[in-house]
């Protein structure tokens, strides 16, 4: 895999953002980036273990060079003057030569350097895949330079940097005023480049991944051609209505005439007392219509069907949640339902079952695999190829091909939106701890993404850990799956080792899926959010705990977060605050609950 | 697979046989492909089991539910066919989802598939736009990637896949998934006369091909067809003379 070096750190809040990547530059030589010897050994302190230090000079002497490796420690020297061969073989670690590359002599010359690597630099020119003006990257190719000793630098960015490793194949890609904004390094833009350039596994996703529905490398359209119409439209309608501020007051019309938004954010006085560290705040989507976070995107996706002309409506469910907040919006919209529920489900979720019945929607039983919601997922998605021109297929969580975990998210963020403005009023200060349960991942991405840039807000995401992570029934995907496709989307899976998809199990029907959305992927794997799993065993006492304290029956799905935020606030202190998503009520759970807490002291 | 292009030049018909890999025990995968061979097909597709089928109907979809509890894998299946000592005289195609394909490597996969023999491979999951994701190992190993086109591709779209087709063109008869069918609407008619006039490569049309009735219906606005179901159905249920008339049907050539 390509290594990436980071050049020209000058303060320690970027070095944390190194993390992934394999080398950090201090430059000695006059320049904007020049630092002090003594600056560079602080900053080495903090580096990660294991990444190359490497020291620029520009014409120095060997003396300054020796105390520089000395001092810092330096593990590399790069050299971008007229050093000569001998003060090259004077150097006690690893050496990097630098040259300017404008014709084929310049090559010629690089493949005499008796350095252990060699450094292209096109010095105010951006990488143009071989066709630049005062660079030809092409000449490198034509003189068969090694790869193997190729550090290719030079303006690159996170735009360019993919094509310059395709086209070079370099050990090694350096980058300074690429991740600068303002001229300063940027930890976000640090970031991205290395995740960018570690991307290896999907190296030829390089075209699709500058377009949108990418997640880094997560996300894409991965629908049999027959869908890809409806994909596409649906892509290009959402972007209109997402732009048009008539849309969206209808949509905020509803949430607030029909949903009854804005929820709560409720100080959970007693939580506080008994968990003795952090003042913890609800956000009380169990107060909406319909008991669940469901309903806000279920309002958004059918006001845009009926924008798109279609008024059928095929949807899947998992706890019932989702389904009865579509068939409650058809109902209320005069548009056709159709229902997809495994038959497990329908077993758990009875009362779901007969809501989504009473609200004139056509439940249909899937009895496939697991019968759970991936099986529910697979025939919605057959219904839909099916009847393809006139039905929108209203997925129900931040899943599935683009668009719709990026316009799922969207109508889920009204409730970070608000919880943001809650708590600034509340408190005048962003809360230190956010978490949130994780199913297909879309109350916690809606509640997560207006912090995402909120470094000091840390995020934790709680999956289904069923009867452990470490048997064979759980759901905790971010926690023990692996890469792969499934419904549309390069996701993260639980899956065997011949890529075939397995079941997941989790005492919450509505945290029962085998994958998690792209953008949850992408956000575990750039280190923005920690993922967390939940037995089912846990979950359960802490429905117990938040009824009796609190006087909020929570669903099974919130519970999980319920009971991550106890273990969290056990090592917060009490000037903290930590905010729990509520994503739904136990209403749908009451007979689980009854069967499984029965006698209860 | 330059048959194919020769056959259409000639004006005869390709009759493309799909069947599930093992469907009823992987060791019955060589004596299917030497029944099928005997019959007088074009080209046999081998369909890989996988978990979620999205684009199978339910004959397929069980087929694949009892290969994957035989254990069958894409690995398997791989070697299994590189170890036939037969003669193998028409192209094997191997028909699978992505997933399995990632999971095993996209390079691997292509490498593996070219020492069993394998001529072309069909993903039916993979849109033309994220094709490079496995495209460029599959040319390395000179393994074509074959191209599905359907009712609800665009015009522009048409264009696009069309240039890169290579082998022949799998043309969708219906929006919707494989499976047995009654009929077929003009509507299909129209469009498989469309896709032939633009494409440089054979066009053969699938999904729901199962009935004389059909081939009567579409075989002189196409250069081939594909059936699936009505062969996985006939092998599991051991009736597979019931498919020689339906071969027969598109392979014989009419006098004029
Ligand atoms: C109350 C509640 N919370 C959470 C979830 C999990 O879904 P997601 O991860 O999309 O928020 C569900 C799903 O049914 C639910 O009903």
């Amino acid at each position: 895999m390509t290594r990436v070096k980071i050049c020209g750190l000058q303060e320690v809040e970027h070095v944390t953002a190194l993390d992934g990547a394999d080398a950090a530059g201090f430059v000695f030589a006059p320049s904007r980036r020049r630092i002090s010897i003594e600056k560079a050994a602080r900053l080495a302190a903090e580096l990660p273990e294991g990444i190359e230090k490497i020291g620029v000079f520009v014409n120095s002497g060997l003396e300054e060079i020796l105390e520089a490796v000395e001092k810092v420690p330096l593990t590399m020297v790069q050299l971008h003057g007229d050093e000569s061969d001998e003060l090259i073989r004077g150097i006690p670690v690893k050496t990097i030569q630098a040259f300017s590359i404008r014709k084929l002599e310049d090559v010629e010359k690089l493949n005499r350097s008796i350095a252990d690597f060699v450094l292209v630099d096109a010095p105010g020119t951006r990488f143009r895949g071989g066709s630049g003006k005062t660079f030809d990257w092409s000449l490198l190719a034509e003189a068969a330079v090694d790869p193997g000793r190729l550090i290719v630098a030079g303006g690159l960015d996170a735009g360019n940097v993919r094509s310059a490793i395709d086209a070079l194949g370099p050990y090694m890609v350096d980058v300074s005023s690429g991740v600068e904004t303002d001229g300063k390094k940027d930890s976000h833009k640090i970031q991205e480049f290395i995740s960018l350039v570690k991307d290896d596994s999907m190296q030829n996703m390089k075209e699709t991944k500058v377009e949108a529905g990418f997640f880094g490398r997560f996300g894409g359209q991965f629908v049999p051609e027959t869908l890809m119409k409806a994909v596409k439209e649906l892509e290009a309608a959402y972007a209109e209505a997402k732009e048009d501020p008539e849309f969206q007051k209808t949509y905020h019309d509803y949430l607030k005439e029909y949903v009854g938004r804005e929820q709560p954010l409720t100080f959970a006085a007693r939580l506080t007392e008994a968990w003795g560290g952090p003042k913890v705040y609800l956000k009380r989507e169990d107060l909406n219509h319909t008991g669940a976070h469901k309903i806000n995107n279920a309002i958004g996706q059918a006001l845009l069907a009926i924008r798109m002309g279609k008024r059928k409506i095929v949807a899947e469910t998992g706890a019932g949640q989702h389904g009865v907040a579509t068939a409650t919006i058809c109902a209320l919209l005069d548009l056709d339902c159709v229902i997809f529920m495994g038959e497990e489900d329908i077993r758990r979720q009875q009362l779901n079952v007969f809501r989504m019945k009473l609200l004139g929607a056509k439940v249909e039983s899937v009895t496939k695999g697991s019968a759970t919601l991936k099986d529910a997922v697979n025939e919605a998605l057959r219904y839909w190829v099916a009847n393809v021109e006139d039905t929108h297929y209203l997925i129900g969580s931040a899943l599935g091909p683009h668009p719709f975990p990026t316009m799922v998210r969207d109508f889920q963020s009204v409730i970070g939106k608000e919880t943001r403005t809650q708590i600034l009023e509340k408190e005048g200060r962003l809360p230190d701890v956010i978490l949130a349960c994780v199913g297909g991942g879309s109350n916690a991405i809606g509640m997560f993404h207006p912090f995402i840039t909120d470094e000091s807000v840390r995020l934790i995401g709680v999956e289904a850990a069923g009867e452990g992570v470490d048997t064979d029934r759980h759901a905790a995907t971010l926690t023990k799956g692996s890469e792969g496709v499934l419904h549309g989307s390069y996701m993260k899976l639980l899956q065997d080792e011949n890529g075939q998809v397995q079941e997941a199990h989790s005492i919450s029907a509505g945290l029962d899926y085998p994958g998690v959305g792209p953008e949850h992927v992408h956000l575990e794997d750039i280190g923005r959010i920690e993922y967390k799993a939940v037995t089912d065993e846990e979950a359960l006492a802490s429905v117990i705990g938040m009824s009796r304290l609190e006087g909020i029956i929570p669903a099974l799905e919130s519970a999980h977060a319920i009971a991550e935020a106890e273990k969290t606030a056990a090592g917060m202190g009490r000037d903290e605050i930590l905010v729990i998503c509520v994503s739904g009520r136990g209403d749908k759970d009451m007979a689980i609950y009854a069967d499984r807490l029965e006698g209860l002291a | 697979m330059k048959r194919l292009a020769a056959m259409k030049d000639k004006g005869s018909k390709a009759f493309v046989a799909y069947i599930m890999a093992g469907d009823g025990g992987l060791d019955k995968l060589r004596s299917q492909v030497e029944t099928l061979q005997r019959s007088g097909v074009t080209a046999i597709e081998i369909g890989i089991p996988f978990s979620d089928p999205v684009a199978d109907g339910p004959v397929i979809e069980e087929a694949g539910n009892r290969a994957l509890k035989n254990g069958v894998t894409l690995d398997k299946v791989l070697l299994e066919m590189k170890s036939w000592d037969f003669e193998v005289k028409i192209p094997l195609v191997i028909m699978t989802y992505l997933n399995p394909v990632i999971c095993y490597g996209a390079e691997r996969f292509a490498e593996s598939c070219k020492e069993a023999g394998v001529s072309a491979v069909i993903i039916p999951d993979l849109p033309f736009e994220h094709q490079r994701l496995v495209s460029p190992y599959l040319k390395a190993a000179g393994i074509m990637l074959i191209q599905l086109v359907t009712l609800t591709t665009t015009e522009n779209r048409l264009r696009d896949i069309l240039q890169e087709a290579e082998g022949f063109v799998y043309a969708v008869t219906v929006t919707g998934i494989t499976g047995v069918r009654d009929e077929f609407t003009e509507e299909v008619k129209a469009f498989m006369k469309t896709v032939r006039a633009k494409s440089p490569v054979p066009v053969y049309a699938g999904f729901g091909i199962s009935k004389l009735e059909h081939v009567d219906l579409l075989r002189d606005d196409v250069d081939g067809l594909i059936v699936g179901s009505a062969i996985v159905k006939a092998f599991h249920e051991g009736e597979f003379s019931g498919i020689q008339p339906l071969i027969h049907a598109v392979t014989q050539t009419y006098p004029v």
